[in-house]
């Protein structure tokens, strides 16, 4: 028997001001994080550099004028996105899976989507187009093995969501450390800086087209929120209201699938933000996904930015991969989900 | 007929190209363009004063050529000489710190073609500050890199006089080690796991220069790990374990391979212990290494004892 969905402290039906207000706050706390991160760095940038950027007298060779748009500003942008982009495929898989601790790193999506990339490399694809349509595939690949796994027959309980993320991320970490102990050249090398999330080589070109992808990807699976918040009541429950469960798995799995692998082949495999953010979320405001969605993203858009700033700054002058930082806040979090709620959906 | 005009123009501004280039290498300024490791031109309009050197080998040379003084920032791990250990570091050199870079506003940074990423070389570009990237791949490469950031560096002939003075002490190598028989060399450059180096290794250049075969040379790895059978199979006559470790860890390795008294190398008593600094930088310092080198393969020459002892770091 289904358990109920956690429900949350939301009461009565969900207004639109209240979508609103929160995402307009949660928008200027963005923001300013943007912000904070762009004055935080290994350079010093003074209030009188500052003052001649932001009113264009900056001339083209200024140092701080290069620290800031050049190298703080792609990189917060790329964390932005991929941030947003992680926590939303937490979301739309935790409603589709109907499983709390559903997340594209636990479920071995974005290590599926890394090893697409890995390949793509191999085979010389171009870092604009090749890699990510790499990516993209496995990502896909390895959702499907995760359904595969995870069958009706089976039921998708945690235990078994779990154990075939455990498998299918040993055995890509597996296929590319095997990559990389064989590769004869050293364009491999920096792979090892990758498996752990590196946003240290961020450009504008890779969030021009991560950018339009992830707010489409938004919209569509924004559209599907009601199918969403029915279904994680049960797919028979869903198929009586009328739901095409079938359609809008489909087009879920496949949206999710493709932003997830886009984030990974730019900035790699980073954990946890897909699990923490949605839960903090739910907990805070319930679990609608018309109010959900938008509000995970968000705050997966500044978790990873205040990551971010950290990972760069903790040891300055040299930097810690992404990756550890949210593996180090996402991993204690992730066993005290696991100790509180054991694997079951219902609420404490 | 078109295409003749279109040639005609081809050749009319090549020949204006050429005039220009003429005029401005005629033109009594102190700058000058160099071309570096990737063909890329770089353009120096002063006398580099400040220099950032993005990794260890590229610090050694620096102070080799007595620019020390110059050197306002180096990559982590640069601790040779020791007065390195006081300039302020820029990150490690696989991952360098591009703002840390900035503020220190060099008037040259020099890179590595295999470490440093495009990314950073990229930035520095942009931010008005030119990158020489060098490549040596080999000994002699080494030593025509040290000459080629001399000139860089506006110290020319300081720095073609010791590059040649390098390469003398090379070929006098390469004379008294090339007639003799040529042993099979392991060069273990990790202990646990096991690991050697490929023919594309500067290693393999210093073990070809010192009068051996490097016994792993065909294999498709850059730094292979191998395993302990292919040891014993493949009969080394000279074991030589470079390492970064001293001390107690760095002993046992060599106690572990006298287990195998199959290997000709243990027969003959032919297991070294070696600084792996000395192998491991294309610096000033792999002229050492080979000096080193070519005495643990070839411990039957009379080495003549001149200063060239003291400099080896092997250990027997």
């Amino acid at each position: 028997m289904r358990r109920p969905m956690y429900e949350g402290p939301q009461k009565g039906p969900l207004r639109a001001s209240r979508v609103s207000t929160l995402c307009l706050g949660l928008s200027v706390v963005l923001l300013l994080t943007v912000v904070f991160s762009l004055m935080t760095g290994t350079a010093s940038v003074t209030w009188s550099q500052w003052w001649r950027l932001l009113t264009g007298n900056a001339d083209a060779s200024d140092p701080s004028r290069l620290v800031i748009l050049k190298i703080r500003l792609p990189r917060v942008i790329l964390a932005g996105l991929s941030g947003f982009a992680l926590s939303l495929g937490g979301v739309v898989f935790q409603a589709l899976l109907r499983n709390p601790l559903a997340d594209p790193f636990i479920l071995g999506v974005s290590s599926g989507s890394a090893f697409g990339a890995v390949v793509g490399i191999m085979l010389g694809f171009s870092y604009n187009l090749g890699i990510p349509v790499m990516a993209f595939g496995g990502a896909l690949l390895t959702m499907y093995v995760v359904l595969f796994i995870g069958q009706k027959k089976m039921g998708m309980e945690s235990s078994t969501i779990l154990l075939s993320g455990v498998i299918i991320n040993a055995f890509f970490t597996a296929i590319i450390m095997f990559f990389i102990a064989t590769a004869t050249d050293d364009r491999l090398h920096s792979m090892l800086f990758w498996l752990y999330g590196d946003l240290s080589q961020s450009r504008f070109a890779e969030s021009a087209l991560t950018g339009p992808a992830v707010l489409a990807g938004f919209v569509i699976l924004y559209c599907f929120a009601r199918h969403l918040n029915v279904m994680t009541a049960g797919e028979d429950a869903a198929l009586h209201l009328g739901v095409d469960v079938r359609k809008a798995k489909l087009v879920c799995f496949l949206v999710v699938s493709l932003v997830v692998g886009l984030v990974v082949a730019f900035s790699g495999l980073i954990g946890f933000v897909g699990l923490v953010i949605p839960h903090l979320a739910r907990m805070a405001f319930g679990s609608d996904h018309r109010l959900l969605m938008p509000v995970s993203a968000l705050g997966g858009a500044i978790f990873l930015i205040a990551a971010d700033t950290l990972a760069r700054t903790v040891i300055s002058p040299s930097e810690l991969p992404v990756g550890v930082i949210t593996a180090f806040l996402g991993a204690p979090f992730f066993i005290y989900l696991l100790r509180k709620r054991g694997s079951r959906w219902t609420g404490s | 007929m078109n295409g003749d005009i279109k040639r005609h123009r081809g050749y009319a501004a090549a020949f204006l190209l050429a005039c220009c280039i003429l005029l401005i290498k005629a033109a009594p300024c102190p700058g000058a363009v160099f071309y570096d490791a990737l063909n890329r031109s770089v353009d120096l309009p002063d006398t580099p004063r400040r220099i950032v050197a993005l990794a260890p080998n590229l610090t050694e040379i620096l102070y080799y050529l007595g620019l020390g003084d110059r050197v306002v920032g180096v990559t982590r791990y640069s601790y040779y000489p020791t007065d390195a250990l006081k300039k302020p570091k820029v990150g490690s050199y696989i991952q360098v710190n591009v703002e840390r870079i900035l503020e220190l506003k060099p008037d040259l940074v020099i890179g590595t073609v295999d470490g440093n990423r495009r990314g950073a070389v990229k930035l520095l570009e942009q931010a008005g500050i030119p990158v020489y990237v060098v490549n040596p791949r080999t000994v002699k490469e080494t030593i025509a890199t040290i000459a080629a950031i001399a000139d860089v560096c506006g110290v020319g002939e300081r720095g073609h006089h010791l590059a040649s003075q390098l390469k003398g002490r090379v070929e006098k190598i390469v004379k008294r080690t090339s007639a003799l028989k040529k042993p099979l060399v392991f060069l273990q450059i990790n202990i646990r796991p096991i690991m050697t180096v490929n023919s594309h290794t500067i290693h393999h250049d210093v073990i070809r220069l010192a009068g051996g075969r490097n016994m792993a040379g065909n294999l498709d790895v850059f730094y292979p790990t191998i395993g302990i059978e292919e040891v014993l199979k493949r009969r080394p006559e000279v074991i030589i374990i470079s390492s970064m470790e001293r001390g107690g860890r760095f002993e046992r390795e060599k106690e572990n391979w006298y287990k195998w008294p199959s290997i000709p190398a243990v027969r003959k008593k032919q297991v070294y212990l070696v600084d792996s600094d000395l192998l491991d930088r294309p610096s000033p310092r792999i002229v050492d290494g080979l000096e080193m080198m070519a005495r643990l393969i070839h411990p039957e020459v009379q080495w003549d004892s001149g200063p060239e002892k003291k400099r080896g770091g092997a250990v027997k």
